[in-house]
């Protein structure tokens, strides 16, 4: 216990900055999703498993879910033609 | 405003809240101190007086049921909000099929994501039914759960795609959930007062400790949060696709849209 909390404290610092650092909206979307996931094992290490529910379902799964289809359905070019 | 002027605001409004917020930092408990004399009373008495062994719940549907409501009406009062505003400029009529705005690529799905999206779809709702009905013995609840089972209608617009997902999900069962998950919260709030007890009192009968069914009024509670928040959410996913789609002509029947 004693190495996971300064570990789970470190990944969330380092997952956090790369939502900032990653510049590619696509990519970014799949670092929030990553952030999200390890504030949530970061509540349960610290025993709050119901904060840890709620952040898994929305910080991992809808709020990126609703990023990503936003992102899709804003392209309209084909893949192949944007930069 | 220029930017010096910005700047000089933002060291204004530094220099007020600072010294505020480092006193309230510096009065916090320190990390990994033992929990305060509030929870500790809750965890002593919830299991005697409630029947309930998950405390979260209790607080949230019972013993500070009236904060639940008032977050309820928020969690309604913000939906609506964006419903109004995303429908703003195409009005009250929600088209009932899947339309597609021309020119829009076709990006065709691959049979891997299909094959993922058909088999982990029903068993996140399954999960989300599990998380829901178990709010009064294991962690999770209501909103917890509503937002599970939102995510699984949206795991079958991955899979199937939009006029697969919209055949799915209807706009007007989304409306009826959530404003009904809210009249179930209050009418089973007010219940008890016709029995000349107090609002939100638990007159119910409690159930055994540790049982599905334990808890009383707290599984109706939940249940109404959880009907509110899976057709909130799916309502919010919709309503942002739609938005999206402000299209012209509808969709070609089986054609499939990314």
């Amino acid at each position: 216990m004693t190495l996971i909390l300064p570990l789970l404290f470190l990944l969330t610092a380092v997952s956090g900055t790369a939502v900032v650092l990653v510049r590619d909206p696509a990519r970014q979307i799949f670092a929030i999703a990553v952030n999200g996931l390890v504030l949530a094992i970061l509540f349960d290490a610290l025993q709050a498993p119901d904060v840890a529910l709620s952040e898994l379902a929305v910080g991992a799964a809808a709020v990126p879910l609703l990023f990503l289809v936003a992102l899709m359905a804003v392209r309209t070019r084909p893949p192949e033609e944007k930069s | 405003m220029s930017p010096p002027a910005r700047i000089a605001l933002l060291v204004l409004a530094g220099l007020v809240l600072l010294p505020g917020t480092g006193a309230v930092i510096a009065g916090l408990p320190p990390f990994g101190s033992t929990i305060a004399q509030y929870g500790e009373r809750i965890n002593a008495i919830t299991p005697q007086v409630r029947h309930v062994a998950n405390m979260v719940s209790a607080i949230n549907f019972d013993l500070r049921g009236l904060d639940t409501l008032g977050e309820e009406f928020m969690l309604l009062a913000a939906i609506t909000g964006t419903v109004v505003l995303l429908r703003g400029r195409r009005g009250e009529g929600n088209t009932e099929r899947a339309m597609r705005r021309p020119g829009r690529a076709v990006i065709p799905r691959s049979d891997a994501v299909v094959l993922v999206c058909r088999i982990a779809g029903p068993l996140t709702a399954l999960f989300g039914l599990y998380v829901v009905l178990h709010a009064t013995v294991t962690p999770g609840g209501g909103f917890q759960g509503g937002v599970i089972l939102a995510s699984a209608t949206l795991l079958i617009y991955l899979g199937e795609g939009y006029a697969g997902w919209r055949d799915t999900v209807r706009s007007h069962w989304l409306d009826a959930m959530e404003g009904g998950g809210a009249l179930l919260f209050t009418l089973f709030g007010l219940a008890p007062m016709l029995t000349g007890a107090a609002f939100m009192q638990n007159v119910l009968p409690l159930g055994t400790f540790r049982d599905v069914f334990s808890g009383g009024l707290m599984l109706v509670e939940n249940l109404g949060v959880a009907l509110a928040v899976t057709g909130g959410f799916t309502q919010l996913f919709l309503e942002f696709m739609e938005e999206t789609r402000a299209a012209d002509e509808p969709d070609e029947p089986g054609e499939e849209s990314a």
